[in-house]
């Protein structure tokens, strides 16, 4: 520590020629460099452009006082320590300095000895600052940095596994038997399971970080659903499932992510078509009323046990016993909880086992502060909902 | 170097000459892997690990193709390297292939081409299917 304080800077601002020059011999004999100023104005100005380890302020002086110094520089050069000479041994403006971020006081008349333990103490408690700052800004940017990196290390290799896989197929070709084709295939599987795990993983960790629902916009959900649905109709008519859809292009406007939610969506209609057998029902529909704007996606699978209904919003949480076809990541479920969370939503679910599972995604609608204009946009869409 | 050459010299008297795709990426083993799909669709392959020596390549051995990662390094990298070729001389006509891995989502979606940026002819995500891939290469390199 001790090496660290030599040649620190430590400026004295005093009105008192005396002081001013006993400060710098003793200062200067313990290594430091002095530079002193005999009154605020200067001593400011001399401050901001030198940024000292410490700044010895009097409190007494004429012109600008040391309190108002002090005000001025705890906010312009926080990282240099303050400390008030107090010439009348006043501890009332002594303690009113220390709450304005002063570190300590140094009453006159006060010993060379005082005078150099009270620098030490500064210039520790400085450093000590310093590296709290440097180690808080390395934190920061690990934590910035991890998203970044787990995408890159992990997904990466995943990619390259996946790629391998291919062409591993196309060198071997017409050589590899049907249960050679088929070991591929279920690897490739599982290896897209473990990136989807990553994916999801990911997702989480960025709305815990605020930075997935981050653009929070004015949204047409009836679009957004729409487009969500259009996406997820081959997928239906591949498990050969009814789609019925009953959503009104009129649903309100409302203020949110449009991507985090169509996420929510395809989840959950993801979800219904991995769970109803062939031939099942899966109905999509929207309402709203004056509070509320309500999206409702039924199926007629397999269902959820009711005990396990608020099991399922937990991470890694999965229904036991249903074997592999319907393995996921776990993380599907408590991904669309946290993004409805972020919306001032609610993500509830009802499930009777052997015949289906509805879940529904509820909105507030966001109050709009009473104006005459918001009055007759609501009356406006009470009208268009009465026409249809 | 000697031996492409006397080897490319061979081939070119069998059949006609093949197209030749430059393929920069910083990850080998996905070179690797992407090198043997399209060797086996009858393409001369050249690999590149980083965007500085894929130019260099692109200026001595004048591809009919290249593919380019967009996540080298640094996320983006890929789409620096797209610059540097377009301002190459012939680089504004060669067909560019951009990968990525993820599919251009959530906070990454920012780095949707937009006007400014240079165009590529294709973007394709990782990983890529052997048929895809070769049916996408064979459209650019007609």
């Amino acid at each position: 520590m001790a090496e660290k304080t030599d040649y620190s800077l430590i400026l004295v601002i005093d009105d008192e020629e005396s002081i001013r020059d006993g400060c710098r011999q003793v200062l200067e004999k313990s290594n430091y460099s002095v530079i002193t100023s005999a009154n605020g104005d200067e001593g400011l100005q001399l401050a901001r452009e030198i940024s000292p380890a410490i700044a010895f302020i009097d409190l007494k002086m004429p012109g600008l006082s040391g309190m108002e110094v002090v005000d001025i520089l705890s906010k312009d050069i926080p990282d240099t320590v303050l400390i008030v000479i107090t010439g009348y041994a006043s501890i009332v403006s002594a303690v009113e300095a220390m709450k304005k971020g002063v570190y300590d006081y140094l009453p006159k008349p006060f010993t060379p000895d005082q005078l150099r333990a009270i620098a030490q103490r500064g210039i520790d408690h400085r450093n000590l600052k310093l590296e709290t700052q440097i180690l808080r800004k390395e934190k920061k940017e690990m934590e910035n940095n991890f998203i970044t990196f787990v995408s890159h290390e992990m997904r990466s290799p995943l990619v390259t596994i996946r790629q391998y896989m291919e062409s591993l197929k196309v060198v071997a070709g017409d050589n590899l038997g049907g249960d050679a084709v088929d070991i591929i295939k279920r690897c490739s599987k599982r290896i897209r399971n473990l990136e989807e795990l990553v994916e999801h993983w990911l997702d989480l960790r960025r709305i815990d970080e605020g930075t997935l629902v981050r653009k929070k916009k004015p949204m047409n959900l009836s679009g957004t659903i729409m487009k969500c649905i259009d996406e997820m109709e081959p997928l239906c008519t591949r498990r050969d499932l009814t789609l019925e859809v009953n959503v009104p292009a009129d649903l309100p406007t409302m203020v949110g992510d449009k991507e985090s939610l169509s996420r929510v969506f395809i989840n959950i209609i993801g979800n219904a078509t991995k769970y109803t057998p062939k031939g099942g029902t899966l109905s999509i529909r929207a309402e709203y009323d004056d509070h509320y704007i309500v999206i409702t996606i039924a199926d007629t699978g397999i269902g959820i046990p009711s005990d396990k209904f608020l099991l399922i919003f937990e991470p890694f949480y999965r229904i036991k016993g249903k074997g592999d076809q319907y393995r996921g990541s776990g993380l599907g479920l408590s991904f669309c909880k946290k993004i409805m969370k972020a919306h001032d939503g609610r993500i509830e679910v009802a499930s009777e086992e052997g015949k289906g599972t509805t879940f529904s995604l509820t909105f507030s609608r966001q109050t709009h502060p009473v104006t005459k204009r918001g009055k007759e946009e609501s009356s406006a869409r009470e009208k268009g909902r009465t026409d249809s | 170097m000697m031996t492409t050459k006397t080897k490319k010299k061979k081939k070119k008297k069998k059949k006609k000459k093949k197209k030749k795709i430059l393929l920069i990426d910083d990850d080998r083993d996905f070179l690797m892997a992407t090198k043997v799909i399209l060797e086996k669709g009858g393409y001369e392959i050249f690999m590149a690990e980083d965007g500085k020596s894929g130019i260099e390549m692109i200026k001595s051995i004048s591809p009919d193709l290249a593919i380019i990662d967009m996540m080298m390094e640094t996320w983006g990298e890929g789409f620096n390297v797209v610059s540097r070729i377009r301002s190459l001389e012939g680089g504004k006509d060669l067909p560019l292939i951009i990968l990525s891995a993820v599919d251009l989502q959530g906070p990454y979606q920012s780095f949707e081409p937009s006007d400014e940026s240079p165009t590529v002819n294709m973007v394709l995500h990782k990983p890529l299917k052997a048929d895809d891939l070769l049916r996408y290469v064979d459209q650019l390199t007609q």
